[in-house]
């Protein structure tokens, strides 16, 4: 066993240049798509959003009742006074019945004690700009605001559902086997019990909030991922690359996440990022039903519940803001989505 | 054939165990006291343990769990402990009504989605073919909560086309006049992600060999496609409708509860709102096989579709 | 002539950077003819434009393809045909065969059906005409019970029975032409054979011509009668066959026909394509081996079974190794060869313990391999290594070269630091006659034959003794081919490494080999020195393997 491979003195050596990997080529392809930019743009923008209100620079104060209920939009100028009461209003000063009165003796030291209190009332405003709720909240900061909500729910849900998803596929797909049977198992359960049912049950045990709805999510919508990361890892478990991993020493751990997950992490980003679009509407009924977020939260879910009874009455506004807001950024996103998994396809048809 | 199915139906039994399991754990150490609701909210403390000891909720959980299985061996859930109307009536009422909404919606879901799916598959990066990608990714992205309460508002309360909401003993009357106001909005939201993905399967199977082999031969375009492709695309297709064929039975609560249409969904809503454990776990237990049952049909249909399946 | 094409140009538009669209020019004037009643052999190898230029005549191209020149056909300029003119002339006038039959055919229709697709349409027959035209279609390409076989489905037959389908669609409106996509490259050697005379015969008794498309010379050499070569997208040379072999003129001609190894002689190496067209000679010299080698590695007995399921509880056993005995000398190459389905790679699977052996002995060095424990095993895998058959999958797409090679250095703990190791990988990477900035690139950089030496290198690092080669060479290209083997014909001299060398190509495992093995359904059913192999085989079934390989042209006897 000779080896001629012996380093005397090492020569000077050019720096060594690492040619652009996957992620890099496809970001590059990405720039060249116009539509897939103008939607990256649009995505940004409401993250920035986003992490504004979540610190609270913006839309803090989305519960002050800063407006008249129901406030028109401004382009639409303010409502004109109501026709008023139906009844004639008596003339005249009121009927004087201090004497049959228990509480008159009292009056003039509460209207002493009244006065010397001082109530800010600042005046409620005829328009806002695009409208106020029914109490008088301005539409737009509760856009804002539920655009954090709604898409935090989103993300967080499809970030979970994306790695409980990768994991057990991962393990169902490369094992097989036992470990393999007791997932397919734990899938057949989930998958046997209708989506409803499960959010109610697990609603039961997490109650409502943001965090308790990105979880219930999670836990119901992770099948799809797993089904998609197991096949993939079957089919990459017995492809070459992993059987030379394997020649040459490599452990299990290190041939599932070393060598095959970053071969499948594209399919799980695109995957994941479907996720996030179906958690977000998803939240959406379930706060219209009552099981969202909590009372204290604004969400897209919160604003079309509301905006239901509303537009009985002709109040359009806020429906009109929440699905506007809604319909940009999942339009957008969903555009996105499609132009990265395009420009992730070229390259990788080139790799496999 | 046999030994598969005999093979199948005993797979079916741990899942059951399983979901069993899952719902009366959640349901009966988290969810909230059936006995409170019952009772009221004025309710003495007295008052509530006696309904407590009489839906036999002081029962030690391991005896709650061996009567739950007994019921599912016997499919026999008494009755709804809010209702008192037979589990198995509720069942029987209320299916139909669901089946009258979601049967239509599927079907012309799959019938409207299949030819436009193919059509744009056929002209493949024309303008149309964008345009209706780009007008779909739209579609998708409005609830379908916004589609139902304008729906509503528009075609029923401001042009009286159909009513707002109801329902209606005759099946026929809740076939022309109930049902196509939800079918119509089922329909705007559905259309839009089956086309695109019924596209996908078609280029898919366009980018194979054998479809050079059909050109070959000298066959017409609309052949090849019609032909020699769909028959392909049936197999993910079925797949696809396999898939979605256990989620109409629930999944259309949403419908349901807007529309107040009597239905399971609405039912099961219901039921868990108040913690009416009978009907929840006959929902659960029915469901679940209703599920298995329908993944073996559809995994038995592929053996029709496919050839080279081996049921083994 | 029954076919012209003048001066053909085909281009792949491949998208547009900064508004200009990007062209690929596949095909960069193509001239040639195809006489009636003649057989013109397009060869090259792969990227050499030969399989666009078939597909350019009936307009089979993706829809990215743009097309110019001339394609004249009875008179008729094809390139400028409507689509119902030329889907009238497909599959009539002009048919043809595909590589792979079994993506070739609908798997959803049975084979009957789509054998009376043409039938009913071109020549307007009734369905049961149709039928039972195709019956008879079927027993003429020789298919067994043809009438069974009618409603099986494309999955139920074997390749070889699926080409013949495939004939006999192509057959079934009497065409005058029959362009011939590599038929047999994905057949085995003796069923590639039966398929080629199956075309000849046809051929005369039709009296047709046929465009045959190959990358194999040797092939060509039997069966045509006109040799059009093809490098780049351009013609190097075409004539009759006869003079091409004998008399060829051109650089390239003269080196794809020097560069194969010959069954006959036994070159210490192989001639590469660039070497010879600068004028080099072959090297005769061999480093003679040392027969009393010690033994390094003893197998007795190897088997390995699968088991599949049947029925509800049955399990049925497939033996896909029974009993394999042999020896390897150090320094020396013992050559595996057999067909798909003989257990040959398998075999090699399970020595490396990659399959777990059902039965049986590895003796390596004095321990039984079959029987060590987990860190045992590791410590294996340090002296025993393997390269796989594809290029394309062997190697992890998301590692860098220099990722790949450093990898089983940190696991085994060879090299004292991450600069030391840097260091080893690229001597490496010049050893095997790669440039050092190979190792911040990825492996889709690089050709197949460039990544195979990538995967040689990987094994070096572990500083092995011996190396199992599974069909390592069998997916590049001729010349390519030669420069592998001839490196590993290097590092044997230089390193001492064994081999165990797997593959159904006997030409290859002859130039190569010191001890041959012929495996048959998982048996061995010949074992012998290469030499004797060749002069005088003993079994019927290596003689059979060797009158199937292709010799390329013999002149008729006098």
């Amino acid at each position: 066993m000779t080896s001629a491979v012996l380093p005397s003195p090492p020569p000077q050596r050019a720096p060594v240049q690492r040619s652009e990997g996957v992620w890099h080529a496809a970001w590059k392809r990405l720039l060249k798509d116009r539509v897939g930019i103008a939607s990256l743009a649009v995505v940004a923008l409401f993250i920035v959003l986003i992490v504004l209100t979540a610190l609270g620079l913006v839309a803090k104060s989305w519960q002050a009742e800063v407006g008249v209920p129901n406030a028109r939009p401004g382009f639409m100028g303010a409502a004109p006074p109501e026709a008023a009461a139906v009844i004639e209003t008596p003339k005249g000063p009121n009927v004087d019945l201090s004497d049959v009165d228990p509480l008159a003796p009292r009056y003039k030291e509460w209207a002493e004690r009244a006065a010397k209190l001082k109530t800010e009332e600042a005046p409620r405003a005829q328009t806002l700009p695009l409208g106020g709720d029914r109490l008088g909240r301005d539409v737009l900061v509760k856009a804002m605001k539920g655009t954090q909500t709604s898409v935090f729910v989103g993300l967080m849900g499809a970030v979970f559902a994306a790695i409980i998803g990768t994991l057990l596929g991962a393990l169902a797909g490369f094992f097989g086997g036992k470990v393999g049977d007791f997932l397919e198992w734990l899938y057949n359960v989930f998958t046997a019990i209708p989506d409803i049912l499960l959010i109610l049950a697990f609603a039961a045990v997490f109650g409502r909030g943001v965090g308790s709805v990105a979880i219930i999510l999670s836990l119901v919508g992770w099948t799809g991922l797993y089904r998609q990361v197991r096949a993939e890892f079957l089919k990459h478990s017995v492809r070459e690359y992993v059987r030379a991993a394997e020649a040459i020493g490599a452990s299990s751990m290190s041939r599932m996440f070393k060598h095959i997950l970053p071969n499948v992490s594209h399919v799980i980003f695109v995957r994941m990022s479907l996720l996030v679009v179906g958690f977000i509407k998803y939240e959406v009924i379930l706060s219209y039903l009552g099981l969202g977020v909590g009372v204290d939260d604004v969400s897209w879910g919160t604003m079309l519940a509301e905006a239901q009874s509303e537009l009985i009455l002709g109040y359009w506004w806020q429906l009109a803001a929440a699905t506007a807001f809604m319909a940009v950024f999942i339009t957008a996103f969903s555009l996105m989505t499609d132009a990265l998994r395009d420009a992730l396809d070229p390259k990788l048809r080139g790799l496999e | 054939m046999l030994p598969y199915l005999i093979r199948r139906l005993w797979q079916m039994v741990p899942t059951l165990v399983g979901a069993v399991l899952l719902v009366f754990v959640l349901f009966h150490f988290f969810g909230s006291d059936p006995a409170e609701i019952l009772g009221g909210l004025n309710a003495t403390p007295q008052q509530i343990d006696a309904i407590r000891e009489q839906l036999g909720l002081n029962r030690p959980w391991y005896v709650q769990l061996g009567i739950y299985l007994k019921q599912v061996a016997t499919l026999d859930w008494g009755s709804s402990w809010t209702t008192h109307e037979a589990v198995s009536h509720i069942f029987a009422t209320r299916l139909p009504a669901t089946l009258t909404v979601m049967l239509p919606i599927l079907i012309f879901d799959t019938l409207l989605a299949l030819p436009i799916a193919m059509w744009v598959a056929y002209r493949r990066g024309s303008l149309s073919d964008r345009a209706i990608m780009v007008v779909s990714t739209l579609a998708l992205s409005i609830s379908f909560l916004v589609y139902i309460i304008v729906g509503q508002y528009l075609f029923g309360f401001q042009l009286g086309w159909f009513p707002v909401q109801g329902w209606s003993d005759s099946v026929l009357t809740n076939l022309l006049t109930y049902v196509p106001l939800p079918l119509m909005l089922a329909l705007m939201v559905g259309l839009a992600p089956q086309t695109r993905l019924y596209r996908t399967f078609f280029l898919d199977e366009l980018g194979h060999d054998y479809v050079r082999t059909a050109r070959a031969k000298g066959l017409t375009e609309g052949s090849v496609l019609f032909k020699h492709v769909l028959r392909n695309a049936m197999i993910p297709i079925l797949t696809n409708i396999g898939l979605a064929l256990p989620g109409i039975f629930v999944g259309s609560f949403l419908i349901e509860v807007f529309f107040s249409i009597p239905g399971l969904g609405r039912e099961v809503i219901l039921a868990v709102n108040r913690s009416d454990y009978p009907v929840i776990q006959a929902t659960t237990v029915y469901l679940a096989m209703l599920t298995m049952i329908i993944n073996l049909i559809v995994d038995l249909l592929y053996k029709l579709v496919d050839p080279r399946v081996v049921l083994k | 002539m029954l076919l012209s094409i003048q001066d053909l140009r085909v281009a792949f538009r491949m998208g547009k950077v900064d508004g200009v669209m990007q062209r690929f020019e596949a095909v960069k004037g193509v001239s040639f003819d195809v006489p009636e009643n003649g057989t013109v052999a397009l060869v090259g190898e792969s990227g050499s434009g030969k399989s666009v230029t078939a597909m350019s005549v009936l307009n089979l191209l993706p829809d990215n393809a743009e097309r110019s020149g001339k394609i004249v056909y009875q008179g008729k300029d094809l390139l400028h045909a409507d689509l119902s003119e030329l889907q009238a002339l497909r599959g009539k006038d002009i048919a043809c065969v595909f590589q792979d039959p079994m993506g070739s055919l609908n798997p959803v229709f049975t084979v009957g059906q789509q054998l009376c697709e043409p039938l009913i349409k071109h020549l307007g027959m009734k369905p049961r005409e149709a039928w039972a035209r195709a019956e008879a279609l079927l027993a003429e390409v020789g298919i067994p019970e043809p009438k069974r076989r009618l409603k099986a489905y494309p999955h139920e037959l074997s390749g070889g029975q699926q080409q013949r389908v495939m004939i006999a669609m192509a057959l079934s409106c009497e065409p005058k032409l029959l362009i011939a996509d590599e038929p047999t490259t994905a057949l085995d050697v003796t069923i590639q054979r039966q398929i080629l005379e199956l075309i000849a015969k046809l051929k005369e008794q039709h009296r047709m011509s046929v465009l045959f498309i190959s990358h194999d010379l040797g092939l060509v050499g039997e069966i045509a009668d006109h040799v059009v070569v093809m490098r780049n997208g351009i013609v190097r040379e075409q004539g009759p066959v006869a003079r091409i072999f004998n008399a060829p003129q051109d650089a390239y001609t003269k080196a794809l026909l020097a560069c194969r190894p010959h069954l006959g002689e036994n070159p210490a190496r192989l001639m590469v394509i660039d070497e010879h067209m600068q004028g080099q000679t072959a090297r005769t010299q061999a480093k003679p081996k040392d027969p009393n080698a010690p033994v390094l590695l003893e197998v007795k007995a190897l088997a390995k079974s699968f088991w599949l399921h049947t029925g509800l509880f049955a399990r049925r056993e497939f033996k896909a190794v029974r009993g394999v005995n042999f020896q390897l000398r150090r320094g020396h190459t013992l050559g595996v060869v057999g067909e798909s389905g003989s257990g040959k790679t398998t075999m090699g699977l399970t020595l490396l313990r990659l399959h777990e052996p059902t039965g049986g002995e590895v003796m390596f060095d004095g321990r039984n391999l079959l029987t060590l424990n987990d860190r045992e095993r590791q410590h294996m895998r340090r002296r025993i290594q393997i390269v796989f058959q594809n290029p394309y999958a062997s190697l992890n797409p998301r590692f860098t070269v220099g990722q790949t090679l450093i990898e089983p250095m940190e696991i085994h703990k060879i090299g004292a630091s991450t600069a030391e190791r840097k260091e080893r990988a690229r001597a490496l990477l010049e050893k095997v006659g790669l440039d050092a900035t190979a190792f911040g690139k990825y492996p889709h950089e690089f050709s197949g034959g460039q990544r195979q030496r990538i995967a040689i290198a990987r094994c070096l690092t572990l500083e092995p003794e011996v190396l199992i080669l599974d069909e390592a060479v069998s997916a590049l290209d001729v010349s390519v081919q030669a420069q592998v083997l001839n490196l590993l014909k290097d590092l044997q001299d230089e390193l001492g490494l064994s081999y165990v060398f797997i593959s159904h190509d006997l030409a290859v495992v002859r130039f190569i080999s010191d001890e041959v093995l012929v495996m048959k359904d998982g048996e061995v059913v010949e074992q012998a020195t290469a030499e004797e192999i060749l002069a005088a085989p003993k079994q019927e079934y290596t003689r059979r393997l060797l009158g199937a390989i292709p010799r390329g042209y013999v002149p008729a006897a006098a």
